[in-house]
């Protein structure tokens, strides 16, 4: 398969990659990884006049501690962010996202910021990070914005990043002292598979009771959607299996699922429950 | 839209005047015959076209060649030396592991990143590396095996 022609950019710093796509606009793409947008070129779904390549920005790979937090660089690929002994130690959630997205090989290549941006429902990146409560830092040649994570969906394949815009980093705060959280996804294979569902679950306690609660599902809605009913019935209650699948039923009855010819709607409302107890169990057992 | 790069293939520097819609893919391949990097979906979910990349395996048909400028590149033929095969070249002829061989380039340097980091892999870790790189004729099991062997090889 033949890429169609494209002017090609190679900007050093973010300043410049900001001013070539204020200039360009609507004409550029931001490449970064290439496995979604490549890909989409290949298939003749997308001919952007002007490629604006990002791999050559040296801060967008950095991970760094951010006020006891993490600062995650928009170019840091999924194997990165799978492998980095501060991810897994402290956000093991967003660790295991990582490591399900594509397989080993474009884990090598597929950036956090790609994965957002790209906004599929079925994306391993986002339930996570909106379980940790991330926010994303959004820069263009005026400046920059920070908005949390789940305000960027607006659709399959629609955020509210402009033409201009670019993904400079993600950022993490602290999980709380008595916190746990899990990820969980379904597909038919293990590797190199679009979740059927997949669900993220945080949970933070004070004393025996749950004080936070957070519950993001995948592929049963146009975006990532957060679980209000599961929360609301977990909030204020000791942590119990009982609860647990109180929660899931509550989740199941969130989620909005489609009949796709990956699944049934009701299958995946049922894998919904199964995996938000799942995922919750999991969480409480993190919990130090 | 044609730029000057340089790289690093198996430890030769080449500089070369590429387009940039050119893939890694197709200028091992096309320009510089290093046909031991295979095509087969092109888009990234067969992983046949499985190069090193700066050490790490990646998919070189969704890699620009002017992503890679600077960059080293192991490819299949990087493996053989002049005192012959790669432990892990000799551990797939071995033990069965090759059948048509389309997919073995892409097996084998998914299977020497693993041992790189990992000389003892169990099962369950050697089928994770290999993930990304599908077999249509073997059923995998031999090229677990062999990925194994090998590593055990080169720890005696």
């Amino acid at each position: 398969m033949l890429l169609p022609r494209f002017e090609f950019h190679e900007p050093r710093t973010m300043k410049d990659a900001c001013r070539l796509m204020g200039e360009l606009g609507e004409k550029a793409r931001p490449l970064a990884g290439g496995t979604d947008l490549l890909v989409n070129m290949k298939k003749k779904i997308l001919a952007p006049d002007h490629l604006v390549s990002l791999g050559r920005i040296e801060p967008l790979g950095k991970l760094r501690t951010e006020n006891n937090g993490l600062r995650l660089g928009a170019g840091l690929t999924a194997a990165e962010i799978a492998e980095s002994p501060k991810v897994k130690d402290r956000f093991p959630a967003l660790a295991e996202g990582a490591s399900r997205l594509g397989s080993p090989l474009i884990r090598n290549l597929a950036t956090v910021a790609g994965n957002l941006a790209s906004a599929r429902p079925a994306a391993d990146f986002p339930p996570p990070l909106i379980a940790y409560g991330a926010r994303v830092v959004v820069r263009n040649a005026s400046g920059e914005r920070i908005l949390p994570l789940e305000d960027l969906f607006q659709g399959p394949g629609a955020t509210t990043l402009g033409p201009e815009d670019l993904l400079e980093a993600v950022q993490l705060d602290a999980p709380e002292e008595r916190s746990g959280a899990a990820y969980l996804k379904l597909g038919v294979r293990q590797t190199l598979e679009i979740s059927i569902v997949n669900v993220a679950a945080y949970l933070g306690l004070e004393d025996h009771t749950i004080q936070t609660a957070r519950i993001v599902l995948g592929a049963v809605a146009p975006i990532p959607m957060r679980a209000p009913s599961a929360e609301k019935a977990l909030i204020g209650e000791a942590p119990s299996p009982a609860l647990f699948v109180k929660a899931a039923e509550a989740a199941a009855a969130d989620a909005k699922p489609i009949d796709d010819f990956r699944a049934s709607a009701a299958y995946r409302r049922d894998m919904i429950r199964t995996l938000t107890r799942r995922a919750l169990e999991t969480a409480l057992a993190r919990i130090a | 839209m044609t730029q000057l790069i340089t790289l690093t293939i198996n430890d030769r520097t080449y500089d070369l005047a590429v387009p940039a819609n050119r893939t890694l893919a197709d200028l091992l391949r096309y320009d510089l015959g290093l046909t031991g990097t295979k095509k087969g979906c092109e888009v990234g979910d067969c992983g046949s076209c499985t190069v090193l990349l700066d050490g790490r395996p990646v998919n070189s048909c969704l890699v620009l060649a002017v992503q890679a400028s600077g960059k080293t590149v192991t490819t299949i033929e990087g493996l053989e030396t002049d005192e012959g095969l790669h432990p892990l070249q000799q551990a797939f002829v071995d033990h069965g592991a090759i059948q048509c061989g389309f997919c073995t380039s892409g097996m084998i340097l998914s299977g020497k990143h693993l041992l790189d980091g990992n000389p003892s892999p169990d099962e369950a870790e050697t089928r994770i590396a290999i993930s990304g790189n599908l077999c249509r004729c073997t059923g995998y099991q031999k090229i677990v095996e062999a990925i194994r062997a090998a590593g055990k090889s080169t720890q005696e």
